[in-house]
């Protein structure tokens, strides 16, 4: 299969108070055709970071691609003019955003907002853009889509506006559409609902999906690959069956078991004690060293890099040795 | 086992602003006549998505939202009909957890004075047995007693909910209000306050009126469950009645809607139960059930006659409620239809 989306070495640095930090370090991943990758993590592990970085809008200073690369579709994405990388977002790769209150302007309609969108990548006119946007609402199932297209975005509910937002994300049919938690902000019944048409979307339009999430149940309702993420680097990536069944590294495993599940559960929770330590205070060590029941010397002195230890890349000194 | 809380007929209305000046005054009525009753050293979960009603029942129940009618009993005395004194005595036996541990916190108090600050309100204790039990509460919710003289902003958020649980606890509370009290949490971090909030409740017999969104953490605080829907209970029962054989199709619909481990893509799972749309608005609800719209099973009789709250039949256990629900065809969801 051919890598639509491939990541490199990617490295991303911010300056702070503390001095600069990296958000992420080498960070590779690719997202094939027609696939979904969920990328997994808890805050601050760099899964927006990764998701800004594609589609260039790294906020920068304080923020910088300080190596690596981005290639859609074998184009290289990281140093590319910003002519280039405005055609490119929203045509080629095309996100969601958590927050459909805040991403949507209060001030125009939707439909407006939608055709926007299509304007300013595809020659047509104001009203031939604007029936494509309501032939767009109508597809991602909101009902009576022309009246709701004159509607402004505070007379929607948060899963309608949602469903705006994936119209104006798949509006140019992207090849890649990265979803970045896209159903946080909602209520369960409604996030079925967005989760069930991003499938569909994706069925009808073939486009690769990144879903950014901290819900391994999402991930295993949702992806077919996936990359767990921890400080700033990838820890663990395979299928994603692989990686809920076998899980390599001691955090990916602790993400899985500390879920209170829905089946008998009368036993307590498995917990990952502390917390994810600030970006500033990584050592030369594992970065999950300190929260990790199998650590041993060699956790503390060196870094473990991602590599195959005879199941999948997983960047662990104890899975390497068999310790796990 | 006694009944700790008793709650009857509870509702909730909030008034709007008039339409024109002469005309009446709409009101909304947020909770709509919830009864539900909490044995002591239970936890009763009640879930419910955004608008359900299910945070203002427990702030009503405990009168930090004003009710418009119904009784709360509190081991057999009514909340409501306390004067203020005596409801502020009786504030020592209700303490509450909230959602937001950084909202709830205030920022330019040092920790050790938030979780002291219930005891020098109610005047319990001289000053020093007050510190003497911040110090207690402290290692009891896994805190260092380093920590009393910092600052809440120097704590993550799973250690400030645990700063909220212990003040909720320096006044020996019986009853704890748990508003959402992980949803603000990373997941890693949800399931410490969670084996926290469990141990707690067996150590120190609390019982708990715990309200969650996510049905897999109440599946494991709670004995009991109680479904809102539009400020309504649609389904009241003990947990594993409730979530191995739901009877509500609201409870069946947000129980198939709840991403799990067990549904994978690579087997090409298809959620069976779909549920479209949004809730209705409460300012104008629909004069039947009032999940008739979304309802796969609904028929004339739903859209004109609500559903009212009822055992059902063959239900019963040893201990605790039975099941009850509110429709007008319960029953196991219908798989392949």
């Amino acid at each position: 299969m051919s890598a639509l989306l491939e990541i490199e070495d990617l490295r991303v640095t911010f300056r702070t108070r503390y001095g600069e930090v990296t958000a992420l370090d080498s960070v590779s991943l690719q997202v094939n055709a027609g696939e979904t990758l969920g990328i997994v993590g808890e805050s601050g592990c760099g899964k927006s970071i990764t998701a800004l970085s594609v589609m260039g809008l790294i906020p920068s200073p304080p923020g910088k691609i300080a190596g690596g690369s981005i290639r859609l579709n074998g184009e290289e994405l990281i140093g590319v003019s910003p002519a280039r990388m405005r055609a490119l977002r929203g045509s080629d790769v095309a996100m969601i955003f958590q927050e459909p209150m805040t991403s949507l302007n209060p001030v125009f309609t939707v439909g407006d907002q939608i055709a926007e969108a299509i304007m300013l990548h595809q020659k047509v006119s104001p009203d031939q853009a604007f029936r494509d946007a309501v032939a767009l609402l109508d597809r991602v199932g909101i009902p009576s889509p022309d009246r709701r297209a004159r509607d402004y975005p505070h007379q929607l509910s948060g899963g309608m506006r949602q469903r705006v937002m994936i119209a104006m994300a798949v509006s140019c049919r992207p090849k890649v559409l990265i979803a970045d938690e896209p159903t946080t902000a909602l209520d369960v019944t409604v996030q079925a609902q967005i989760f069930d048409l991003l499938n569909e979307i994706q069925r009808d339009f073939g486009a690769a999906i990144m879903l950014i999430t901290h819900d391994m149940g999402a991930i295993s309702e949702m992806a077919d690959r996936v990359a767990v993420m921890y400080a700033g680097r990838v820890i663990e990536t395979a299928t994603a069956d692989d990686v809920l069944d076998l899980p390599q590294h001691p955090y990916a495993r602790g993400l899985i078991d500390c879920i209170p599940t829905l089946g008998r559960a009368d036993h307590a929770l498995k917990e990952i004690p502390g917390v994810v330590p600030p970006l500033h205070l990584l050592g030369k060590g594992c970065a999950f060293a300190d929260r990790c029941a199998y650590k041993f010397d060699r956790c503390d002195a060196e870094k473990p890099l991602l590599t195959d230890h005879g199941r999948h890349p997983v960047a662990c000194h104890g899975a390497e040795e068999g310790r796990i | 086992m006694t009944t700790l809380l008793d709650v009857r007929d509870l509702t909730v209305r909030f008034a709007l602003p008039k339409a024109s000046m002469f005309g009446p005054r709409p009101h909304l009525e947020a909770v709509r006549q919830v009864s539900f009753s909490l044995d002591a050293g239970r936890a009763l979960g009640i879930v419910g998505e955004s608008g359900s009603g299910k945070t203002t029942t427990a702030m009503a129940a405990i009168r930090l939202t004003p009710a418009s009618g119904g009784q709360v009993l509190f081991e057999g005395e009514d909340l409501l009909a306390l004067d203020e004194e005596g409801m502020r005595q009786r504030r020592r036996d209700v303490q509450l957890i909230f959602q937001d541990p950084y909202s709830s916190l205030n920022p330019r108090a040092r920790v050790v004075d938030i979780v002291r600050e219930p005891m020098d309100l109610l005047e319990i204790g001289t000053p020093e047995e007050r510190l003497a039990r911040v110090k207690e509460l402290f290692s009891l919710v896994g805190l260092r007693p380093d920590q009393l003289n910092l600052f809440p902003h120097q704590f993550s958020g799973g250690q400030r909910q645990r700063i909220s649980i212990a003040r909720a606890l320096t006044t020996n509370p019986r009853l704890l209000v748990c508003d959402e009290p992980v949803s603000a949490l990373d997941v890693a971090i949800q399931a410490q306050i969670l084996n926290l909030l469990a141990r707690l409740k067996a150590e120190l017999g609390l019982s708990y009126l715990f309200i969650s969104h996510d049905l897999g953490v109440v599946r494991h605080v709670c004995e009991d469950v109680a479904v809102m829907y539009l400020g309504k209970i649609v389904e009241m029962g003990p947990r594993d009645a409730l979530f191995d054989a739901p009877q509500h199709p609201y409870t069946q619909a947000l129980l198939s809607a709840a991403p799990s481990l067990s549904r994978r893509k690579s087997k090409g799972y298809v959620r069976p139960l779909k549920v479209s749309g949004d809730p209705p608005s409460p300012i104008n609800p629909p004069a039947g059930c009032a999940f008739a719209e979304r309802c796969p099973k609904a028929q004339a009789i739903c859209r004109q006659t609500p559903p009212v709250l009822a055992p059902l039949a063959g239900a019963g256990g040893a201990s605790g409620p039975v099941q009850q629900v509110a429709c007008h065809f319960p029953g196991p969801a219908a798989e392949a239809a």
